[in-house]
């Protein structure tokens, strides 16, 4: 029985000096292979009495368990060992930079666009599109700015012919859709689009820029909800703690018309160079819709009343973001383009 | 419109400081554009210039010894009409000026000076309104020590109001001082003329021709003594932004600021005949105007004539021949009332905006067309020693009807959001002096200074911006609809979003486009072009037809700041006379290595897959064929289709084209998004997973290199095999063993039978039936092993 003892010992010892498969094999084979040191010790049981046997029998299986333990342990420490050794081959300096998912840049204008489009979204309105070359008879006369009004001067416009030009607002889309509705379904519109004015571009002139109109159309909308809706505008491009102010103004189309300011926030209302000292920067005009505008659309003014409004969104980019001339809106360079996270807007939880 | 305030305090009897007077005009009127002193000199003073004496030390400058009553200063000063005896404006040592320097006591030249003798100018009194050289010269009587800005009664404050085409009534003091009553709730006092009349008649005949002159009133004034205005006239003058000329002149100027009427006076002796008549010029009819300029004239102008030939461009300018000079003696006074399109044609033309034309093309007030003519008659008498004829000869074609408006207290309040009362309402019109009937339903009488007044809906605004809108509630509409995109817009959105996501910049470029360059980019024709008839410049003169010329532009700019790899897109339009079509641009460049793990430079199948990626949003999948196109590369260029519609192209930019707009290695693609939209493949119904396996097959195949990829997929395509599921290239080869003619194209064929597991045999018949019909159509091979 001390042999069998002893047989542990020896093979731990045997062990140390194994790195290998193939040696570790042969070691496996010495000790409980068919020809091994246990098989060996099996062969002397029958020199034993009887009695004897079954403990002894017992003896050399629970050796073989263990021997067998000490083999495998063995056998997983040396597969783990070559893993190791294989992977230092593949050491990599984790400081060097990362393959580059080129991230492009969504167009401040659009961005400002889908900000607005969504909090109007949200308060129940549709987004309406129309086109850019417009008739005469959609983007003045039925703006009630009939054909000698001083405001439709040749100067101001692009003329295709006498009868068609560039639309110079997107107050025609809000004409097409009311003609559309046929003078009895309620309108909840915005209409965001490129316009065009017949300016030299200058830092703060562009002969295209982009506008975003709103009309209210039904049978109660009134001056205090175009109010409270501008109020929302203003607070969702400029901040949560803007104000605004409306002040009197002259609109063919609107009456009573207003132009609206936003409370500066540079200065909180103090007064600063961006607000030229006022506390109030103007961002839009409105108003509510005049009597001939619903008329001239089918709408019976005497039941139908809303509200218009429109701003440039160029000029509320330029405010948000105090940019300084418009012309890098449409110049596209990537440095300016980057600048502007598509990560704004959203309300709170 | 210029309000001096101190003008209008004398109809206004009010105590607001200018601040809130600007501030309740711009809540409550119309923008103010700036309140200013007039001059914001403080602390002048009238000084006595006791001795004049040449500085020892310096040819140009004076010493002089000046009294202001308390003391006396030792002033060096360097104007040459500086001279003992004048009465001038001081400014002792302490006082800042104009300009912002403050006066200190200095030495100048070993002597001494304690304060400075002004000019106008120093005093910010622009040259214009005076073109004084030197100091100013006050008036004898100037109280010694007083304040010399009061006696000058420049002492004012002037508020600019930026005036919207509608409130004409407010490009008149009475008008502005109304409107100041009624948002300081002020009394108002308006100054009547009385008139003593001589006892020789007034011989004018006055008649018209034409109904572009709706009125004409004609004053003959004798004894005129031409000389400088009274000192307050001129002031007022001046913080109006008019230049005083001389009593006459400055007279009809200033009661054409007080009424909003324009007056014209003609040199009487000069007229010809004793008579007025007006009518419209005939086509070509030239005039010499009263700046010596001779003016061709159009059918419509009006013109005023003496019966025989014209002397005044009605409401526009005066005749050269007729002008008041300093020898005139008698005038003729006109208040005319001319049509505002006619004049506004006319002074546009011309180029001749005057401060009386710009009132008349905004409409006068019809009750102030005599009144003026009376108000110049009677300050002509006070100020120029005039002697008035007995009558006024005119004629009046305005038939007075009172504009009487309904105005119903439920849609006021309905249209502004409030719950005023009739009281409230009717205090707001007393305030307007708006004569009315209050009640449920308001009857008012409009008076003719608001001509802009006619309707309901100007009543309410009148309520609605003198109750203020700031006090009006903020509430949202009440009206409850559904909102949201629409497909089209959603689909946009998705697309900029995955653009952005696959490293395109998105860019917003200019519509308008050369002429030339209309085509360069893109195969659609310019011959539905929209060209504008006046564009500003021949860069933007016709609308485009792709966003690829905006595209280029774009690209020129970074490849010219050595930004060379660049990605950009827009969703632009092709704009044609019948339509618009949205239209999506890509335009790619790149010249350099950009990373260490190699180059992942843009081409031709790159942009490719850009395109397929931006259809399957659209759940559509294209077709290629190569075609030309001057400037793209000749060998790499196709257009896409859908079936058989055109849809777009792409291609790289040819190299000598890229070459003369500084371009190196750019792709171009645009896709007709309208056309997508319309035939777009969405919601696919379900198809449940295949639980059998799918079985693919590889082919290398040799492949002459006339013959398109697209030509191989076609013929398996067209077999329509049983089973069949989809073929895909994923090798090309070209180079030894191959000929210089031969490609070898690897194609891999999947096949699946979601019934039951395919067999072998099955599989290697289809494969079978594709190699024959290869090389029966196409004379394809499969390439030995």
């Amino acid at each position: 029985m001390e042999s069998l003892q002893h047989l542990e010992a020896q093979l731990l010892e045997a062990l140390k000096d194994i790195k290998t498969d193939a040696a570790l094999n042969d070691i496996k084979a010495q000790y409980v292979g068919k020809k091994g040191h246990l098989a060996a010790a099996m062969q002397t049981m029958k020199t034993l009495p009887a009695e004897e046997r079954p403990a002894f029998g017992q003896a050399v299986n629970a050796l073989k368990t263990v021997l067998l333990n000490h083999l495998d342990s063995h056998q997983k420490a040396l597969n783990e060992a070559a893993m190791m050794a294989r992977l230092e081959q593949e050491v990599i300096d984790v400081t060097l930079p990362g393959v580059p998912f080129e991230q492009g840049s969504k167009h401040i204008l659009s961005q400002i666009i889908e900000r607005i489009e969504d909090l109007f979204i949200g308060m129940g309105y549709l987004i309406k599109e129309g086109p850019e070359v417009e008739s005469d008879l959609y983007n003045f006369e039925k703006l009630n700015l009939p054909a000698d009004h001083p405001a439709r001067d040749m100067q101001d416009s692009f003329y295709i012919d006498e009868h068609t030009l560039l639309r110079t607002h997107t107050s025609p889309v809000q004409v097409r859709t009311m003609l559309a509705y046929g003078g009895e379904k309620p309108v909840k519109i915005i209409c965001p689009g490129k316009v065009y004015r017949r300016d030299d571009d200058d830092a703060t002139h562009s002969h295209q820029f982009m506008q975003i109109e709103g009309l209210v159309v039904d049978e109660k909308t009134s001056m205090s909800d175009l109010k409270g809706t501008l109020l929302e505008v203003a607070r969702t491009m400029f901040g949560a703690d803007r104000e605004i102010r409306l002040r009197p103004s002259y609109f063919p189309f609107t009456e009573p018309s207003v132009e609206v300011d936003v409370s500066c926030a540079n200065c909180e209302g103090q007064g600063c160079s961006i607000c030229k000292q006022t506390g109030w920067i103007e961002i839009l005009g409105a108003g509510m819709v005049h009597d001939n505008v619903l008329k001239d659309a089918g709408y019976d003014p005497t039941k139908y009343q809303g509200f218009a409004f429109g701003m440039g969104v160029e000029r509320i980019a330029m405010l948000a973001y105090k940019i300084e001339d418009i012309r890098h809106f449409y110049t596209n360079d990537q440095r300016f383009l980057t600048q502007f996270k598509d990560d704004q807007g959203g309300l709170e939880e | 419109m210029n309000v001096s305030l101190k003008w209008l305090k004398e109809y206004v009897a009010h105590q607001a400081t200018p601040d809130v007077v600007a501030q309740k005009f711009l809540e409550h009127a119309q923008e103010v554009a700036h309140v200013k002193p007039l001059s914001t000199v403080q602390g002048l003073k009238v000084g006595h210039v006791l001795s004049c004496e040449k500085h020892p030390n310096a040819d140009k400058l004076s010493l002089t010894q000046v009294s202001l009553g308390d003391e006396t200063l030792s002033i060096i000063c360097g104007a040459p009409n500086v001279a003992a005896d004048q009465k001038v404006i001081v400014a002792p040592v302490g006082v800042t000026m104009a300009n912002g320097l403050t006066i200190e006591k200095v030495m100048l030249k070993d002597y001494p000076s304690e304060g400075m003798i002004c000019s106008l100018e120093e005093l910010g009194i622009d040259k214009k309104y005076h073109g004084e050289e030197g100091i100013h010269v006050l008036a004898q009587d100037a109280e010694i020590g007083a304040d010399a800005l009061a006696v000058m009664q420049l002492d004012d404050v002037v508020m600019e109001l930026d005036l919207t085409p509608n409130r004409a009534d407010l490009l008149s003091m009475f008008g502005v001082a109304y409107e100041a009553a009624a948002l300081l709730e002020a009394p108002l006092t308006i100054p009547y003329p009385t008139i003593e009349e001589s006892l020789l008649s007034n011989p004018m005949k006055i008649s018209t021709q034409t109904s572009r002159c709706e009125a004409y009133y004609g004053r003959v004034l004798d004894t005129i003594e031409i000389r400088e205005s009274p000192q307050w006239l001129k002031s007022r003058l001046i913080a109006s932004g008019v230049r005083p000329i001389n009593n006459v002149v400055d007279i009809t100027n200033y009661v054409m600021l007080e009424t909003g009427q324009p007056l014209h006076a003609f040199d009487y002796d000069a007229l010809g005949s004793q008579e007025v008549v007006v009518r419209e010029a005939t086509e070509g009819e030239t005039f010499k105007t009263l700046d010596g300029h001779i003016r061709q004239l159009k059918a419509g102008d009006i013109l005023i004539t003496n019966g025989n030939v014209p002397i005044a461009l009605g409401g526009v300018m005066g005749g050269f021949d007729s002008e008041v000079e300093t020898t005139t003696r008698s005038v003729l006074l006109e208040s005319a009332r001319f049509h505002p399109t006619s004049i506004r044609h006319t002074s546009r033309r011309l180029d001749l905006r005057s401060e009386s034309s710009m009132r008349f093309e905004r409409g006068v007030d019809p009750q102030k067309t005599r009144y003026a003519l009376e108000r110049a008659t009677a300050l002509l008498v006070q100020y120029a020693g005039a002697t008035v004829r007995e009558g006024i000869a005119y004629f009046d074609h305005y038939e007075r009807k009172d504009a009487l408006v309904e105005l119903s207290l439920s849609r006021i309040n309905r249209v502004l959001g409030t719950q005023l009362t009739v009281t409230e309402v009717s205090a707001l019109l007393e305030r307007l002096r708006f004569s009315h009937e209050p009640g449920e339903c308001f009857y008012v009488t409009v008076p003719t200074r608001r001509q802009d007044i006619q309707t309901e809906q100007d009543l309410i605004e009148e309520v609605g911006r003198l109750y203020g809108f700031n006090q009006l509630p903020s509430t949202l509409p009440k009206l409850n609809t559904l909102g949201g995109l629409s497909p089209k817009q959603r689909r946009f959105r998705q697309l900029k979003n995955r653009l952005n996501t696959l490293g395109l910049h998105e860019a917003v470029t200019y519509a308008l486009v050369k002429k030339e360059t209309l085509s360069r980019f893109t195969f659609a024709s310019s011959a539905d072009a929209v060209q504008l008839k006046n564009p500003l410049s021949e860069d933007r003169q016709v609308l485009a037809l792709t966003p690829l010329n905006g595209l280029v532009d774009t690209l020129r700019y970074h490849q010219s700041r050595q930004m060379t790899d660049t990605a950009f897109f827009e969703i632009g339009k092709r704009y044609t006379t019948n339509e618009e079509n949205d239209i999506l641009g890509l335009a790619l460049a790149n010249d350099a290595l950009t990373h260490w793990q190699g180059n992942q430079a843009h081409d031709f199948y790159r942009l490719k897959g850009l395109v397929d990626h931006v259809l399957a949003l659209y759940g559509l999948t294209a077709t290629y064929q190569a075609v030309t196109h001057e400037s793209y590369h000749p060998y790499q260029c196709a257009k896409i289709f859908l079936g058989d519609m055109h849809i777009g192209h792409l291609g790289a930019l040819h190299p000598s084209v890229a070459k003369t707009y500084d371009l190196k290695h750019v792709f171009l693609a645009e896709i007709n998004l309208t056309q997508c939209e319309l035939h777009k493949r969405v919601n696919a119904p379900y198809v449940p997973i295949s639980k059998t396996p799918i079985i693919q097959r590889d082919l290398a195949l040799v492949v002459p290199k006339t013959t398109s990829a697209q030509r191989l997929i076609d013929v398996i395509e067209q077999l329509e095999l049983t089973h069949f599921k989809d073929v895909e290239i994923f090798d090309v080869y070209e180079g030894e063993p191959l000929k210089d003619t031969e490609r070898s194209l690897a194609l891999r064929l999947r096949f699946n039978n979601p019934q039951k597991t395919l067999e072998t045999a099955q599989v290697d018949e289809a494969i079978e039936t594709v190699l024959k019909a290869l090389k029966k159509s196409l004379n394809i091979t499969v390439r030995d092993a």
